[in-house]
């Protein structure tokens, strides 16, 4: 054991001091920075303010159109946090043909961003809208649009009818529909998008640090190899020591990783920057502390599971760039997982993802997933995770078997049938 | 006292080559033993038996006079024939590293280390990456990595190859100190001039098998003396002798390979009634040629 942790320690040091282990810190919660502030960005470019011509043959219909673009804007803006983006929608009544061409040419010179025209076919009720605008995509949204005109319709029908403005507001009001989620026996507040976002970040940062620190266990093994320090180690050091040595700083390393970004997001969520990009803090996601535990527990099994058969793997093969061929090999169970992700959010308790919660290489993600979408009985993660060590007993057992004979081995890789001779050798 | 290394009937193969056929061989404290034989001989695969880094496929391998264990690896110094360092480290830090998985403390193994690289004279490199470094250096460190713990025994494998010829005589000085200091150091090579002068013991490893062993004298004194080296000045019409099997002559030198239990001693007086002799050498066989006599033979058989 002391063994082991020295060799955890040196791999450990020489890990934080290096270049590499300084640019990722910095390099990866940038890349994922960017995957999210370019959704939020674009949001924010469309922003400004805006000004938007509402013309129809009705006036009367137009004014309530009007009124009622201004009112889903204001709705909108509480979720945006941005002032600056008001929308100012103006009033054109009655038009020609001429008319129509002129507006064209505003929108065209960008005096205007777009303007709605609402043909009310006199004598009925039967209305043609057009919205016309620079852009293919729009800022207003298609179906706030439409329903704004749904509204202005009904609005004014019934008006004609002599309702009075209060009946109107109260017979026109947004229906507030509350989720709810059954845990633990009782119903709680749900909120599925927030919960899909928990989920699929939890995910995501599982995947991303399974593979990236699994592969540089490969990568770490076959540097000794190459560097041939192995066969000094070797008379020191027993190849089990070695091997437990380098999972464990490798691991070490990921843990640390880990911990800064955490106490950075802590720091910016506790800032007015971290507000701006519109995130809050993990229970805004609706991560319980329970998803919270089971993410960590499930991240430290993932790493060695995928490390032990990354060092196996890296034993096999004799230079840098033959890692790439296999990380394949580590990356696809976890690729599934991310691949059915909306089946599983939306089925977390159907059967086949039941199953696929119990295979070991796949628990970790798919178990987070059905985790964030309801309940999963004890039972069945405390039977992951009984299935989750095993199965890293078992990959540790295999990985040194062909890592005491693999770091001594170079020029051809071996066959499939070779390695599993090599399991056989004492 | 047990014999510090004794390997029985060892023999091991790999998929479908044998490396090492039925080898025996002991170790005594206080000698220095040379393992000697070709490229594929079975030389680094014997070694490697001895440190427990593979296990033979049958004979057992006795270390400290008990069975192989672990534990008594914190007795052996080992030199790889392939040098491996971590490239990143300084050269201090991987002193102290490999002292420390030895079983040192952080401090011993500093301090040793230090006194190590004042006698190779690699002080100035102590604090530098060890990428950074010469291939000689490089081996310097290893050879200080090798001896760090103090080992009662050392197995050095090709400990010469790559050094220039004053970094190689400090290292066999260092060597032969370390045998006056009672410690056993086998070490494995293809050059026979270094183990005529270093060993006491030999084995000679062709293909597997051991097929000359023993004592360095005594290994010798069984091949009769029948190299004649003369210098002279005059006429060389002894070189018809009776008693010369071969010669190859040079300017005012000549080489002579005397036939089986041909007259030496007749030879030298013919040479004088010929020629002024400045020098009449009888020389014993070069292990160099003990080598290809016995090799050649076991060809032949």
């Amino acid at each position: 054991m002391r063994e082991a942790l020295l060799v955890a320690r040196r791999e450990y040091l020489e890990r934080i001091r290096s270049k590499a282990f300084r640019i990722s810190t910095v390099l990866i919660p940038l890349f994922f920075a960017l995957i999210f502030g370019v959704g939020a960005l674009s949001g924010k470019l469309s922003g400004g303010a805006r000004h938007v011509l509402v013309v129809s043959n009705d006036s009367q219909l137009a004014e309530s159109e009007r009124a009622e673009l201004i009112a889903a804007d204001n709705a909108a803006a509480e979720t945006r946090r941005d002032p600056s983006s008001r929308l100012t929608v103006d009033v054109k009544a009655p038009l020609t043909q001429d008319d129509l061409a002129a507006l064209n040419a505003e929108v065209e010179s960008k005096q205007i961003d777009g303007y709605l025209w609402l043909n009310l076919r006199p004598g009925t009720t039967r209305l043609e809208a057009t919205y016309t605008s620079r852009g293919s995509a729009d800022f207003v949204g298609r179906d706030r649009m439409q329903d704004s005109i749904g509204h202005a319709l009904v609005r004014e029908e019934l008006v004609k009818r002599g309702a009075t403005s209060e009946e109107i507001q109260a017979l026109l009001r947004d229906v507030d529909l509350k989720t709810q989620q059954v845990k633990n026996g009782t119903a709680v507040a749900a909120d599925a998008s927030k919960g899909f976002w928990g989920a699929y970040i939890m995910a995501f940062m599982l995947y991303f640090a399974v593979v990236f620190y699994g592969v540089n266990v490969a990568h770490s093994v076959v540097a000794e190899k190459t560097s041939r320090v192995f066969e000094v180690m070797l008379s020191s050091a027993k190849p089990e020591s070695l091997m437990l040595g380098k999972l464990l700083g490798v691991g070490a390393v990921g843990l640390t990783q880990m911990a800064i970004w955490i106490v950075f997001v802590l720091i910016l969520s506790a800032s007015s920057l971290w507000m701006t990009f519109g995130l809050g803090g993990l229970a805004a996601y609706g991560v319980t502390p329970l998803q919270l535990i089971f993410f960590v527990l499930y991240f430290i099994l993932g790493f060695f599971l995928y490390s032990a058969l990354s060092a196996g793997l890296g034993a096999t093969v004799s230079q840098e760039s033959e890692v790439q061929q296999f990380s394949m090999i580590i990356v696809l169970p976890q690729v599934i997982g991310l691949a059915l992700i909306v089946y599983i959010l939306s089925n977390p308790g159907a059967w086949p993802v039941v199953l696929l919660s119990l295979i070991p290489p796949c628990t970790p993600i798919v178990m987070c997933l059905r985790m964030a979408a309801m309940a999963v009985p004890a039972w069945q993660l405390a039977l992951s995770l009984v299935l989750m060590v095993l199965s890293i007993y078992g990959m540790v057992w295999v990985a040194t078997r062909i890592y005491r004979v693999g770091i001594l081995m170079y020029g051809k890789r071996p066959t499939l049938p070779e390695i599993l001779r090599w399991l056989k050798y004492s | 006292m047990a014999p510090l290394v004794e390997l029985d009937h060892v023999s091991k193969a790999y998929e479908q080559k044998v490396a090492v056929r039925d080898l025996n061989l002991r170790i005594e404290p206080g000698t220095m033993f040379g393992l000697l034989g070709p490229n594929g001989a079975g030389k680094t695969s014997s070694i490697r038996m001895m440190v427990g880094i593979t296990v033979p496929d049958s004979g057992t391998v006795n270390l400290f006079g008990r069975p192989f264990t672990r534990e008594s690896l914190k007795r052996v110094g080992y030199l790889p024939e392939e040098r491996g360092l971590y490239r990143k480290m300084k050269v201090m830090d991987q002193l102290v590293f490999m002292g420390q998985l030895h079983g040192l403390t952080s401090e011993v193994a500093a301090k040793r280390a230090q006194a190590w690289c004042e006698r190779l004279q690699i002080v100035d490199a102590a604090q530098n990456k060890t990428e950074e470094l010469s291939k000689g250096m490089q081996q310097k460190i290893q050879f200080i990595v090798t001896l760090l713990h103090e080992p009662e025994l050392i197995i050095m494998d090709e400990p010469f190859s790559g050094l220039d010829p004053v970094n190689a005589t400090l290292l066999q000085d260092t060597l032969l100190d370390l045998k006056k200091q009672g410690r056993a150091i086998l070490f494995s090579t293809h050059r026979m001039d270094q183990v005529e002068k270093l060993c006491d013991e030999i084995c000679l490893v062709h293909r597997g098998e051991a097929v000359l062993s023993g004592g360095m004298r005594e290994v010798k004194s069984r091949y009769e003396r029948n190299r004649v080296i003369i210098d002279f000045e005059g006429d060389d019409g002894f070189l018809s002798h009776e008693a010369i099997a071969e010669s190859r002559q040079y300017p005012g030198h000549v080489e002579i390979s005397l036939k089986e239990h041909g007259d030496a001693q007749a030879l030298l007086r013919a040479a004088e009634q010929h020629a002024k002799i400045y020098r009449f050498e009888l020389v014993e066989p070069s292990l160099e040629e003990i080598f290809i006599r016995t090799v050649g033979e076991k060809v032949d058989a």
